[in-house]
């Protein structure tokens, strides 16, 4: 394999079918979306989400093996993955702004349309105190949990990175759990005027996020699980632990600006 | 008719300059003006002559189209202003 | 208005416009003492055989060319403001005039004391007369009394549109939901051409503006008349 020969640090990556897989079925997944936004049936959508998953776990496999059993995840290697994941939270970050952006833009200026004022007329918002507020302790929490599990994991105690590991997948599985509740409760709709489109549009890409932030910790789970981290090679680890801190802050922001401020 | 209207508008008249509405964008002046007339009469009654000028107003300022449709949300009921 | 190979601005036909103008010749003149001035340094430079033994880290000469321009961009920006916030002063208007864009079409309505509203169509080039301006002229002109402060108010009906009246130093886009306003005084009377400024469709090119300034007698005549109909 020519990844590992040659007198360097850096890691020359083997051919791979993942990359193409990968592409074909997200394009598919964006076809089958809108195939099914359409009210046709979902079987393209459920076909591709099949093969997203199928190139995921493959090309997650492979990684691993390169990382953890062969060694190629070198020091110089692991500063470009730790810029790589930077550059990819950042970009995230500029996603949910633009996302404010619409917000702020509609409820500091009402228009005319909605009565000049925020929320609209006849738009009943969350109480912000309730089901939300139990949202910001539980994520604060998992916050605090992730974090005890990275000590756990650079302190080698196996057992107590597994159970905070596990109590923060735990809280990121009941924070979704109420956000579906608080949707199916919800009184408006991603229809019912700017507010409830803002409103859908952020805390649902917000929520896609928690999920995305809880499979990334679950695969950390079941590696930890393996024996896969030690306490000084566990990038895979820290960079699901700096992601799920992100979807931590995006949601403080949701929740003091859309859900309090707004509400 | 029309040499009635000839002595009477010999002075151009409109909607003045409002302070509370400095920009470029006018919608909410016709917006309020449309808000204040139905909120006035409907406080002091249809023929209090004071009224009378916030309707001069909105006729200059207002788009037909949108007057047309803002009464047909009135007698509808889906109006979101506060009358 | 505009003919062929008519690549200046159009005469002015309102105070606006010939500031703008001003503003341009202005412009103008420190654009080309500043390309005569470049041009001749190059062309100075170009046969010159010397080589400058102190051409790097040279700072009086940094510093000459970092101010002298900023100076120079002052003597630009600030009328250039001035001017900006000229075109949006609104001086107690005599007259309100409300137009919509339409795909493809402006309407009008003058709504003041008589209520008067109706379409302004392109006249198709076959239905037009020899003494018809061909993608210029339309059906119905918007008339309007001369001397006088004009508040206009524009916006859309479909898509974005954009009111030019390019004689009267005149452009507002017309976008649905939303009332620009725009004021002008025509100084004098005749017939002023402009066209649809924001590409909004097809027929982008065939909706032509006509404005006709006429006295303020002749206007309360056509008015009057107008709202007859």
């Amino acid at each position: 394999m020519s990844s590992s020969h040659g007198h360097h640090a850096y890691h020359l990556v083997d051919m791979s079918p993942w990359p193409l897989t990968g592409s074909v079925s997200a394009m598919m997944l964006t076809t089958g979306l809108v195939k099914w936004f359409h009210q046709f049936n979902m079987d393209l959508l459920l076909l591709s989400f099949l093969a997203t998953i199928l190139t995921m776990i493959q090309w997650w496999r492979d990684v691993t093996r390169e990382g953890t059993y062969q060694g190629l995840h070198t020091q110089v290697v692991m500063k470009g993955l730790r810029w790589g994941m930077i550059l990819f939270i950042v970009s995230e970050v500029l996603f949910f702004f633009s996302f404010f952006w619409a917000f702020f833009h509609s409820s500091l200026s009402p228009t005319i349309e909605i009565g000049m004022c925020w929320p609209p007329v006849g738009i009943q918002p969350f109480n912000p105190f309730q089901i939300p507020l139990l949202n910001t302790t539980i994520l604060l929490s998992s916050g605090a949990t992730v974090t005890w599990a990275h000590h756990a994991i650079t302190s080698s105690n196996h057992s107590e990175a597994i159970q905070s590991l596990a109590l923060t997948i735990f809280l990121g599985l009941y924070f979704s759990a109420l956000q579906a509740f608080e949707y199916a409760e919800a009184s408006f709709t991603i229809a019912d005027s700017v507010y409830g489109s803002t409103f859908f549009v952020a805390t649902g890409f917000h929520g896609l996020h928690v999920i995305i932030g809880t499979s990334f910790l679950a695969v950390c789970f079941y590696r930890l699980y393996k024996c896969h981290f030690s306490s000084d090679h566990h990038f895979g680890f820290e960079a699901a632990a700096w992601y799920w801190h992100f979807v931590d802050v995006v949601w403080l922001f949701l929740y003091i600006f859309i859900y309090w401020w707004g509400g | 008719m029309s040499a009635a209207i000839m002595s009477s508008e010999e002075k151009l008249e409109t909607a003045p300059f409002d302070p509370r509405f400095p920009n470029q964008n006018q919608t909410k002046y016709c917006y309020q003006s449309f808000v204040d007339y139905n909120r006035c009469q409907k406080i002091k009654g249809e023929d209090y002559e004071p009224c009378e000028y916030f309707k001069k107003v909105f006729q200059s300022v207002c788009p037909n189209a949108w007057l047309e449709k803002w009464n047909d949300q009135l007698e509808a009921g889906t109006f979101p202003g506060k009358i | 208005m505009a003919t062929w190979g008519h690549l200046g601005f159009q005469d002015s036909a309102s105070p606006l416009m010939e500031q703008l103008i001003f503003f341009h010749d202005h412009t103008m003149v420190v654009l080309i003492l500043i390309t005569t001035f470049v041009g001749y340094m190059m062309a100075a430079m170009f046969p010159n055989a010397f080589v400058n033994r102190f051409l790097l880290e040279n700072q009086t000469i940094e510093v000459i060319w970092t101010i002298l321009p900023a100076i120079i961009l002052i003597f630009i920006a600030l009328p250039s403001l001035r001017l900006l916030y000229l075109l949006d002063e609104v001086n107690n208007p005599s007259i309100t005039l409300k137009t919509i864009g339409h795909q493809w079409y402006w309407s009008y309505e003058y709504s003041d004391f008589l209520q008067v509203e109706f379409d302004s169509y392109m006249t198709p080039s076959n239905e037009l007369d020899l003494s018809g301006f061909r993608l210029l002229d339309v059906d119905n002109r918007t008339v309007l009394p001369m001397n006088t402060q004009v508040r206009m108010l524009v916006t859309a009906a479909d898509v974005i549109h954009s009111w030019t009246v390019p004689a009267l130093g005149v452009k507002a886009d017309a976008i649905p939901g939303r009332l620009n306003q725009i004021s002008f005084m025509v100084n004098r009377p005749g017939l002023f051409f402009g066209q649809c400024s924001e590409i909004c469709g097809a027929n982008h090119s065939f909706m032509p503006i006509v404005v006709e300034s006429v006295s303020v007698s002749a206007f309360l005549n056509w008015i009057s008349s107008s709202s007859d109909l």
